[in-house]
């Protein structure tokens, strides 16, 4: 019978194979562990960034008028329920206001320095977004010159869209909730129940649903849908009350044990063009 | 260097790889919210349609082309996921492919397309057998052909079939 490969090319396969997994557990394991990439990687990246930044110009540019024509469709439709809107957002600002200058007026009462709702927000451009199968992330025109580290969380329209995952000289990676890792979306959230809240973490994304799972609760104050999710600000590095979602539904776990919550997030991460990274000024000091 | 040899297709072919690479990262940004409209997840891999164009051309002799693959995989692990060897060995794989493909087959503009569509078969089966070593994976393999491979493998293919007869012309010209 002929052979298809020969022994030596089955060896180099074999070779190759082992090289390259190893390879991929080895940097993954890496790039958890440090912060900031080594120097020829954050050189490189600073770079690539750079000619990233010009050729974005006309993509962006092309991209915001693709979806500047389809939120015109949407333009009458959206306006009337706008507009029924408005009026509670104008009392919602002004008490909001309100409460906010009596909470600093508290504050300096009881001599309370920053607390886990104080943060102070870095503003940044999306300069690129990575075309891969997994691990979806944005590349965003600021970096350690700004201030950010890694796993401070990123905002964008109505909520949290990720956590900053590697951060070179000028420019910084943040990996979406979309994305299953670990350090992408594994943030301490609350829900506001009719009983009382319910404390937990974003175990999970379910792609194919498009919903954040907070798994292994085992409260038994009541959640229903449509309820709200912020985050929590336990941990430390994100600030509390950054809104993440609605619950969408609750379900038993896979052995009936503990409650599964199923959150839609309340960003839109398709059309990220600018984002702010909120800088906990607890985390800072 | 005289001039002239600035237009030869070993300088020009890894200046546009280089630049195709950015370009795909600017549409996914620029697009996102086309590209990623739940369920799909559609990637716009112009960077192998590069590649694509340069095997089916045979434009590997006119170049060290195995060189360009490697590094322009390792460059966009760098850029895009900070992890090494996922889209390394997807190019050099998903190009390895296609060129044993371009051997059995005839140079015509289907056969060239369907060598393309195998090969972007294989590049998107690399990066998810890759999830699965990394932990990230989070789409089962139906969900993953149906709402992943199959747009992308239309939109991809469609812009190489638009690209092709130019690009041809390109590489002619550049020779």
């Amino acid at each position: 019978m002929r052979k298809i490969f020969s022994s030596r090319t089955v060896v180099t396969i074999i070779i190759a194979v082992i090289v390259i997994v190893g390879l991929i557990a080895g940097s993954n394991w890496w790039a958890k562990r440090t912060n900031t990439p080594p120097f020829i990687q954050r050189f490189g990246n600073d770079l690539a960034g750079g000619v990233s930044r010009v050729i974005a110009m006309p993509t962006n540019a092309v991209g915001r008028t693709a979806n500047s024509i389809g939120n015109l469709l949407d333009t009458f439709s959206e306006n009337r329920d706008l507009k029924s809107k408005i009026d509670e957002y104008a009392q919602n600002k002004v008490r909001l206001q309100t409460i906010e200058e009596e909470n600093a007026s508290l504050k300096k009462q009881l001599k309370l320095q920053a607390t886990l709702t104080d943060y102070k927000t870095v503003s940044a451009v999306t300069i690129s977004r990575s075309p891969t199968t997994w691990q979806s992330q944005l590349v965003i025109n600021k970096g350690l010159n700004s201030g950010l580290k890694k796993g401070m969380p990123v905002l964008a329209g109505a909520g949290i869209i990720g956590r900053i995952s590697e951060v070179n000289t000028t420019n910084a990676k943040v990996a979406l909730i979309s994305d299953t890792s670990e350090e992408a979306n594994r943030f301490a959230i609350t829900i506001k129940g009719d009983d009382g809240d319910v404390n937990g973490i974003v175990t999970n994304f379910n792609r194919e649903k498009n919903q954040l799972i907070m798994g292994q609760v085992t409260s038994d104050n009541k959640i229903k849908k449509g309820d709200l999710v912020k985050t929590s600000g336990l941990g430390g590095i994100i600030p509390a009350g950054i809104f993440v979602g609605t619950v969408t539904s609750v379900t038993k776990d896979d052995y009936g044990l503990s409650k599964q919550i199923n959150i839609e997030p309340a960003a839109d991460l398709g059309n990220i063009t600018t984002v702010v990274v909120a800088v906990s000024e607890i985390g800072a000091q | 260097m005289a001039f002239w040899q600035l237009t030869r297709l070993r300088v020009v072919y890894p200046i546009v790889l280089l630049f195709l690479l950015f370009v795909d990262g600017s549409l996914m940004s620029g697009m996102g919210g086309i590209f990623t409209a739940f369920p799909w997840h559609i990637l716009p891999v112009l960077t192998l349609g590069w590649l694509f164009y340069a095997v089916q051309f045979d434009a590997e002799t006119d170049m060290p082309f195995w060189l360009y693959v490697i590094l322009i995989g390792v460059l966009f692990d760098m850029y895009y996921t900070g992890i090494f060897g996922t889209y390394t060995l997807a190019f050099v794989s998903s190009v390895a492919v296609m060129m044993q493909l371009h051997k059995v087959l005839d140079e015509r503009l289907l056969s060239g397309l369907f060598m393309f569509l195998v090969g972007l078969i294989v590049y998107l089966l690399v990066t998810y057998v890759a999830g699965f070593i990394t932990g990230v994976s989070s789409v089962g393999l139906t969900a993953f052909m149906l709402f992943e491979v199959m747009p992308t493998v239309i939109l991809n293919v469609m812009i190489a079939a638009v690209g092709y007869y130019p690009v041809w012309s390109l590489f002619q010209f550049l020779r």
